[in-house]
């Protein structure tokens, strides 16, 4: 009996409950819908300010976000020595993510409209996606009256900062900027002296003749090492700069043309270098080698010659990490460091990141992320951060002493400059670049062959930069 | 209304003709009571898993991106119609489909072998179990790191030991087929114990006098095995695989850790799939159906699988 009433009574609270909780998920999916409509009228980027504001002088964090290598932990210890000097009350924080992580860690937060960096460095081709959803300042009039833009190479500046892109090579001087240049890049080519000699092959015919002797008379030693994984732009870089050398092109801009363009006879071409010529020539299993990968092959004697990012070879003279000798000068005396060789383009591709202010910071620290920007591209700070270790980007440190002989790798940065070529920096870039990588990956894995991939990559791409007004299944 | 209470002196008395909670207002009813102990978990479950529930099932009829920003355009069945007849999809749920298979049936044959032959010996079974536990207790990215290292083509372990042995480099991670049977072989190691452990405990279940009834008869090993040990234990065993294959079906952090997908993308799976829709163009709407889409999946295979299990209990 007294059960019955109280199932009885029961009744009422739960039918309350259960109308209290559809109520709540109507409310709660209204006010999120609102979001999304609210979202719409932000879709360009916010203009910095001409001039900087006045900086607070409480204590302040400066954070940036990049990926885990070396020059990370250097800009942490160079600004934190040389900004505190100007700003005693500003600290620097770099915060760091796995390479692979890197687009996701701040696209995340971008998409949730709150960050926790104030200073994004992007990889140029990242530029495209913050400017179209409105992620970054616009920072145009900021630079026509802080920076002096006739103290770089124009495509320098371009490259790192201005979208839509520098095509052409040449900055566009209508164009906005969105960022500065912190670290220039490009490939260089490791080459063991003791092993193929003291003059670096010239061609990339001649290279691949060299690698394969050289292979052949030290059993134990592979050829090449190079990039190859699927992740990040490894693979992607690595046919690029092939394509590019063989006289090939990614696409065409104007038209917006991929399929028939990266494809051609150039393109084909290139492909097949790489899969049957460069990809025999590599240790086995270095289908999945990145930039560490590549370093402890060389680090570790296994390779006759190697391609990687400048930025990310100093560790290659520490003779902790080494085997090729117990000091800097041993290991120079095996090592050598050169520019790309040449075929029928002489391009080497562009890397490096530039700085760039997160549109969700709070208003404090935009101010003191421009002051920053401000204070690192001043000649004596540009030439501070060279022999720091950094590659910077002004003509006048890039020509410095300080910089020249910070490294021997150095002085391939300084020459590379005038062949440099950017890939796309177009808002589709991650999906691009995925495409690109997963199969120039499966071409030099055996799991596509280099015709099939080629065209696989030209037929995606297309489809992607073709789906812009798609409606439904964007993404696939 | 309760009855008046009696003037007593013994206590005891008191205590059990008192009413349960004679000055207590309607809102500390007992339904009040529980709907107030309650309230913050569902609550938190409201906000944390049906409210994302449903917001991605209305997303998923959007062409919503999360960094675009902008009103969400409704399209229909549009995500759902390009997911189910994009060759890319069906690409990777051929390869979970491999994948589920060979991991779950290799582990469930692995786990009741070993918890066969534990609940067999009479000394260390307790010590056994715990060792053969460790691998579940591993964080899969820990897990998958250092696979990763023993399974380098050039400085692994495993390459080590088949060189000892005089067998050549095998490009375990590299190639298409090893890659994807590496995925199987390191979930298997990790996720074994599992069904070991539900098979244990479905072994130790199975009551004595059945064995003492076989053993007066006569009844071979085998025939033992196959009339009561099994029968009596697979009802669990099917749960256990039920588990395994709905998590096998999600398989994310050791692809992403191992092979990143490769080589090429033959080792994506779904899941690994709708993480690239959803966070590499952004193309949330997409990724919303492309999840709403494996839910559905589980909910319509595990549907089907408890009425088979139904079924087997009622027989």
């Amino acid at each position: 009996m007294r059960y019955q009433q109280r199932i009885g009574r029961m009744s009422v609270p739960g039918r309350k409950v259960r109308l209290a909780t559809a109520a709540m998920l109507v409310a709660t999916t209204m006010a999120a819908c609102g979001d999304g409509q609210d979202d719409g009228a932000q879709v360009s980027a916010p203009k910095a300010p001409a001039t900087i504001p006045e900086l607070t002088t409480d204590p302040l964090t400066l954070s940036f976000i990049w990926f885990d290598w070396p020059p990370a932990q250097a800009l942490e210890d160079f600004a934190n020595a040389e900004y505190k000097k100007e700003r005693p009350n500003a600290t620097i924080k770099v915060n760091t993510v796995p390479n692979a992580n890197w687009h996701d860690a701040m696209f995340t937060q971008f998409a949730a409209r709150k960050t926790d960096f104030d200073i994004a460095i992007l990889d140029s081709q990242h530029i495209g996606e913050a400017v179209t959803n409105g992620n970054i300042l616009d920072i145009t009039d900021f630079v026509k009256n802080n920076i002096d833009v006739t103290a770089y190479n124009p495509y320098l500046l371009a490259a790192y900062g201005q979208f839509p892109q520098a095509e052409t090579g040449q900055r566009d001087e209508n164009a906005r900027l969105y960022g500065l240049p912190l670290l220039g890049d490009t490939w260089t080519m490791i080459y063991r002296k003791d092993l193929i000699g003291d003059q670096p092959p010239q061609t990339w015919d001649e290279m691949i003749s060299v690698a394969e002797k050289c292979q052949a008379d030290n059993p134990g030693v592979s050829g090449l090492a190079f990039h190859q994984a699927n992740g990040s732009d490894a693979a992607a870089v690595t046919y690029n700069t092939v394509n590019g050398v063989y006289g090939g092109n990614l696409w065409d801009p104007k038209t917006r043309k991929i399929e028939g363009v990266l494809n051609d006879a150039a393109g084909q071409e290139a492909m097949d270098v790489l899969v049957n010529r460069m990809k025999p020539l590599t240790a086995k299993g270095s289908g999945n080698w990145f930039i560490d990968e590549v370093n402890a092959a060389v680090a570790q004697g296994k390779a006759c010659i190697a391609f990687n990012w400048i930025a990310a070879s100093g560790g290659l003279l520490d003779p902790k990490q080494s085997t090729l000798g117990t000091t800097r000068e041993q290991i120079l005396d095996k090592l050598g460091f050169a520019t790309l060789p040449s075929q029928k383009t002489n391009l080497v591709p562009l890397g490096g990141m530039g700085m760039h202010v997160s549109a969700y910071s709070a208003e404090a620290n935009q101010a003191e992320a421009l002051n920053f920007m401000k204070w690192f591209e001043r000649a004596d700070i540009q030439k501070k951060w060279a022999a720091a270790g950094g590659v910077p980007a002004r003509t006048d440190a890039l020509e410095s002493p300080e910089f020249l002989n910070a490294g021997p790798f150095n002085q391939v940065y300084a020459d590379s400059v005038p062949r440099m070529r950017d890939m796309w920096n177009v808002p589709e870039y991650a999906r691009l670049v995925d495409i690109e990588n997963t199969n120039v990956n499966a071409a030099l894995n055996g799991a596509k062959s280099p015709k099939d991939a080629l065209d696989d990559i030209a037929k995606e791409q297309q489809a992607v930069l073709d789906s812009s007004n798609r409606r439904g299944g964007g993404g696939l | 209304m309760s009855d008046p209470v009696p003037l007593t002196t013994d206590p005891g008395q008191v205590a059990s003709a008192t009413p349960p909670a004679p000055g207590r207002s309607r809102r500390l009813s007992d339904r009040g009571l529980a709907v107030a102990f309650i309230s913050p978990a569902l609550l938190l479950l409201l906000a944390m898993s049906v409210f994302p529930l449903l917001w991605a099932l209305y997303l998923s009829f959007t062409d919503y991106s999360a960094t675009r920003g902008g009103p969400a355009r409704f399209v229909g069945f549009g995500n759902y119609t390009a997911i189910l007849t994009s060759a890319q999809v069906h690409q990777r749920a051929l390869t979970t489909l491999i994948y589920v298979v060979g991991a779950v049936t290799l582990q469930t044959v692995l786990g009741f072998a070993i918890a066969y032959l534990i609940s067999r010996r009479t000394h260390g079974r307790g010590v056994l179990t715990t060792l053969f536990l460790v691998p579940m207790m591993l964080s899969p990215v820990v897990v998958g790191l250092f696979w990763r290292f023993m399974l380098d083509a050039q400085f692994g372990v495993i390459n080590s030991l088949l060189g000892s042995i005089g067998l050549g480099q095998v490009e375990w991670l590299t190639r298409q087929r090893t890659a994807l049977i590496s995925l199987i072989v390191v979930d298997t190691w990790q996720w074994t114990p599992f069904i070991m452990l539900i098979a244990l405990a479905g072994l130790t279940a199975v009551p004595k006098y059945l064995y003492e009834a076989a053993s007066i008869d006569r009844a071979s090993e085998w025939f033992r095995f196959r009339t009561i040990t099994l029968p009596l234990v697979w009802p669990l065993l099917l749960i256990a695989v039920l588990f395994r294959a709905i998590e096998a079906f999600r398989l994310f952090d050791l692809v992403y850790i191992l092979t990143n997908g490769g080589p090429g993308v033959s080792t994506e799976t779904l899941s690994f799939h709708v993480y690239k829709v959803a966070f590499l163009g952004f193309n949330t709407g997409t990724a919303s159906a492309y999840g709403i889409l494996m839910v559905l999946v589980v909910i319509v295979l595990t549907q089907l699988y408890l009425r088979y299990l139904n079924k087997l209990k009622e027989g």
